[in-house]
Formats: structure tokens, sequence, C-alpha cells
């Protein structure tokens, strides 16, 4: 697995004098920001932060100071927070990353370039992959067994099946 | 307001019938809709529908919790895909 890093929170407004900071955190459960140890930011500074109240932090620097004022805590706002992609846990089987999705090769059935997973759509109802083609419109595919029939971490393909389309036309499209 | 109870609840009427087709074929198949307007009735359970946001045919994938929902709440129409983080997703 390539090490990368994936973007897992940013740094908002101060919260008063003593250095504190509201910190927007982009983890499934935001309290387990706290959990992945020191949070690179875009210059490879390491912070840690520790919460103190719903969506305020502490953020200390390498050497354990923490961010001491206000005037130091406004200079940290809108800095992003990354984690290495090696710091996350294994997932369990059958699960994948979403950030591990986006970038693999899209292969077919017969091993065939299709495109490449540009973006994981998912609100709500079921993970959808976004394929990019080259000259042809973006392909969206149903992330399911049936679509997706193998995943390969390792080597970053997935094979694709795309489903059978069935164009239902409302009435005024029907007409024309 | 609250639509009454009376009426049932909204549903193009030309989705009953590609749903029933799609049911019984049991194929591997998206229907692609327009209709956002529609209500997810029982019936649409364990199907596939491609609902459109203006833009694409985004995938929804019918489960039971969703019903009583309208397709078009599973189909943003803006464009943020939201941060991948440590968000993980299992084949359904």
């Amino acid at each position: 697995m390539t090490s990368r890093r994936i973007l897992m929170g940013v740094v908002g407004r101060p919260h008063g004098v003593r250095g504190l900071l509201h910190v927007h955190s982009y983890t499934s459960e935001p309290a387990d920001l706290a959990d992945y140890g020191p949070l690179l930011d875009d210059n490879g500074r390491a912070w840690t932060l520790a919460w103190r109240g719903e969506g305020v932090a502490t953020l200390s620097d390498a050497d354990g100071k923490p961010v001491a004022d206000r005037n130091a805590a406004e200079r940290l706002t809108n800095t992003r927070l990354y984690v290495e992609r090696d710091r996350l846990p294994p997932p369990d089987a059958d699960e994948f990353y979403l950030a591990d999705l986006v970038g693999m090769t899209a292969l077919d059935a017969a091993g065939q370039t299709v495109g490449r997973v540009a973006i994981v759509h998912d609100y709500g109802a079921g993970t959808s992959l976004e394929i990019e083609r080259e000259g042809a419109a973006p392909l969206l595919v149903p992330f399911t067994l049936a679509c997706v029939p193998s995943v390969d971490a390792a080597a970053r393909t997935l094979v694709v099946t795309p489903p059978e389309e069935v164009l239902v036309l409302d009435e005024a499209r029907a007409a024309e | 307001m609250a639509r009454s109870v009376w009426k049932g609840p909204f549903v193009d009427g030309y989705l009953l019938g590609k749903a029933e087709a799609a049911r019984g074929s049991g194929r591997n198949e998206i229907i692609k809709i327009w209709s956002r307007r529609s209500t997810i009735l029982p019936q649409f359970v364990g199907l596939t529908f491609g609902v459109y946001n203006g833009h694409k045919f985004l995938p929804v994938q019918v489960s039971e919790n969703m019903v009583g929902h309208k397709f078009g709440e599973f189909s943003p129409t803006r464009t943020f895909t939201g941060h991948s983080s440590d968000k993980k997703a299992r084949r359904g």
C-alpha cells in the first residue's frame, strides 16, 4: 500500500483566549480524530489533538507545547489536518476505505481498462463509483457484488460489470 | 403541510410497471428515472434505480428503511461529494 496523506479535518476559529480551537472532523465518528495520533499539516508539522468540548480542542506541537493564546490559535485557522494512510486500521473483510477506492483502475471482465475511479458517492442509498473514461461520459456503477465482482487493493484495480440500463420515460418525455 | 393520508403516497404510475418487470427479470439492471418526486414504495425494495439529478443518474439501491421517502432525497443536485477520510464501504 502506498503511503499517502488523507485529509481528516480542518482547524476552525479560535475558542476563547487560552489557545483552544474549533476543529471540524471529517471522520465517521468526529471524536475519533484524536485517536489517530499526530496529525500533519500542509507543511509537515505534527500536531497532537485533545478534545476539550464538543468540536473544541487543544492542539499541541511536536514538542508537546499546546497553542498558547488566541493570537497563536488564529494563525492556525484553516489548517488542514492529515494522517498517513498507513495509520488507518486495516478494514474488515470485504470492506474498503473510500480513500483507497479513489484512483483505482477499473477493468472489464476481459481485463481491458475501462477507466479510473474518480469519485465515490454515498448519499445514504448505497455506495456507487464514478469511473472516468477517455472520450466517453463517466460511468456510474453501484458498489455491489454484481457490478463490482472483485477488488484487488494491492494492485489498485477492480473489475466492473456495468448493469443493464432500463430507461423509464415520464409522460412528457415519452410524448416528445 | 403534510399530504392527506386518504390520498395515499404519490408515485408516478409508470414506475410501478417497470419495477414489477425488473423484479421478475432477476437481471443486473439499473432503472433510470427522472421522477424524483415519487415516493419509494415497499415493492421497490431490492431494486436499483438511477435517479437523475439534473446532470447524471446516481445509483440508488432501495432498502427497507428508505420506504416513504422520495427518490430525489438520495440523489443530491449539488456537487459536494464529502470527504472520504476514514469512511468505509461494503459491497451491497
